[in-house]
């Protein structure tokens, strides 16, 4: 067989990010530009300055991966592309770049979906073994989703409100760690005990997760500690919240295993690079016999490769988009 | 010599070839949400109608504002992307000066893009389009302050209620890109948009 090699590009919150993968398991570079340091200033990412950050690195991002990878752009056998969920002027322009590419070079264009690309960092690990269960957590998404082939994806539930990650950096500040905080409040949440009483949220039949009321119940703790005159203990906070949150993601993921008889699951998005979670997944998996897969960090965060391996499989099946491919701030996962 | 010009700052598409002093292929079409979706389509039928491929392209002309930033990012990504897979330079212009270029008014141009709020991107041209007032992100009325005393028109495609003569602006795209024909082009890399104003976060912030 004929070795195929998937351009990716994902642009579709903070970081620009080109990717060369084969046969849709191999890494054969990766070039990102990150924007955190210039976001750190205001908390949080700013979607104008995101954008504009996109537009001076994307040609920058591109030419770096094939230098990387010691190819021309014309051994390519197609572009992928991330078209949504994200922010709507950052991904246009990582959209722009592939469609343009895509026409100079003759190269089809695959569209991939953000969360797709999530799923898929996996197979840069292992093959992706059917049935399974997806574990998506990411400052955008809290999803438990059912694949039982390549790109069939079943949402079986989801967040009601906040996702896992947005709520890890709400936490954080809360707490005073700055941003980004969800892998700080991970650090600090090491050196204490879970002292705290906290809810667990949600705690019912259903394969949803809420985590609004957890925020609050943090928020409520912090401001009655402070009345009462007493210090909060930061490191038992962080310890607490985790403990809960962790429990949550963890029990609704093994009911949604057990349920439906799979044994195998996969973790997907930038909060599988939390340790207590990844300590807590493998735990149940032991427990239950179930076969784990969770990328490595690097493959967690927002990066091109992963959109490459997705494009890899999307392409198998034939999936491309024309020219008039626009990008979408939110979209179902399909 | 084969050209292409891309003006993606406003609503509308204004995009042509030039091929040896010849206005060969244009479009001049609005599109508001859908430029995202439409700009990259309608330039490859630029090239259809034009009868070459992107590759024997000599030079890339590109608005890099002042206007809509998600405009402008669209259509400063096509042409970055274009130009770097083919190795050839870009002339960033303003759009402003574009308007100025494309009216053949005797007076003094005013070119103004409405950036709401009071405000407009604006600058003040002579006849033979040397700036008097540089490209600028400005309230109207200080603006029209500075024209004052001057035999002057107005040009803008945007609904500003001022007390001059307006012209609609309506891009001579043989004019824009034969007035920029011997200037010297930049590395595709470099070519970023020029906003004029900093985003609401970072006044904010005071950075």
């Amino acid at each position: 067989m004929q070795d195929i090699y998937i351009l990716g590009i994902e642009s579709s919150c903070d970081e620009t990010s080109c990717s060369i993968v084969k046969n849709g398991t191999t890494e054969i570079a990766t070039s990102t530009a990150t924007q955190i340091a210039i976001h750190e200033n205001f908390g949080g990412v700013v979607p104008e300055i995101a954008s504009r950050e996109h537009v001076k690195n994307i040609t920058l991002v591109i030419e770096d991966c094939l230098k990387k990878a010691d190819m021309d752009i014309k051994d390519i056998t197609a572009i992928a592309v991330t078209y949504g969920p994200g922010l709507i002027g950052s991904l246009l322009v990582g959209l722009e770049a592939a469609k343009t590419l895509s026409y100079i070079y003759n190269k089809p264009l695959i569209p991939v979906h953000h969360i797709a690309g999530h799923i898929y960092a996996n197979s840069l690990v292992e093959e992706l073994k059917f049935p399974l269960i997806a574990l998506v957590v990411s400052g955008g998404h809290t999803d438990l989703i059912k694949m039982t082939d390549h790109f069939s994806f079943e949402k079986l539930g989801g967040t009601l409100d906040d996702a896992i990650g947005e709520c890890y950096d709400k936490v954080a500040r809360v707490i005073g760690l700055p941003y980004p905080g969800g892998p700080k409040l991970d650090e600090l949440s090491k050196q204490g005990n879970p002292t705290y009483k906290l809810p667990i949220p949600l705690n019912d039949d259903s394969y949803n997760f809420s985590f609004s009321g957890l925020k609050s119940a943090v928020i409520n703790l912090n401001h009655n500690e402070e009345q009462k005159g007493k210090t909060i203990n930061k490191a038992d906070l962080a310890a607490s919240f985790q403990t809960v949150a962790v429990k949550s993601l963890v029990s609704k993921t093994k009911k949604a295993l057990l349920d439906n008889n799979i044994n195998n699951l996969i973790v997907a998005g930038g909060v599988a690079a939390n340790s207590i979670l990844r300590e807590a997944l493998s735990n149940m998996c032991k427990e239950n016999n179930i076969h784990l897969s969770i990328p490595p960090m690097c493959f967690c965060t927002d990066n091109a490769a992963m959109i490459a391996a997705a494009g890899f499989y999307a392409y198998k099946l034939g999936r491309k988009a024309d020219y008039y491919l626009n990008s979408q701030s939110t979209t179902p996962l399909q | 010599m084969k050209t292409l010009y891309i003006d993606t700052s406003s609503d509308y598409l204004y995009s042509g070839i030039v091929i040896d002093d010849i206005l060969v292929s244009e479009i001049k079409n609005k599109y508001e949400k859908d430029l995202s979706k439409e700009a990259l389509p309608k330039i490859i039928e630029l090239f259809e109608q034009a009868k070459i491929t992107p590759k024997e392209l000599d030079k890339i002309i590109v608005v890099n504002g002042p206007g809509s930033f998600t405009g402008i990012r669209i259509g400063i990504t096509i042409a970055k992307t274009i130009a770097w897979a083919l190795n050839i330079d870009i002339t960033p212009i303003s759009g402003l000066t574009a308007m100025a270029i494309s009216s053949s008014t005797s007076t003094y141009k005013m070119p103004l893009i409405d950036a709401r709020r009071g405000y407009v991107y604006g600058a003040i041209y002579d006849k033979d389009n040397n700036a008097i007032l540089k490209d600028t992100h400005i309230e109207l009325k200080i603006l029209l302050e500075k024209a004052k005393a001057r035999d002057i028109k107005a040009i803008t495609n945007n609904n500003l209620t001022i007390n001059l003569e307006i012209e609609k602006y309506d891009p001579d795209i043989l004019k824009i890109v034969k007035y920029f024909e011997t200037s010297k082009g930049i590395n595709p890399h470099l070519v970023n948009p020029i906003y004029l104003k900093k985003t609401e976060a970072e006044e904010k912030a005071g950075l």
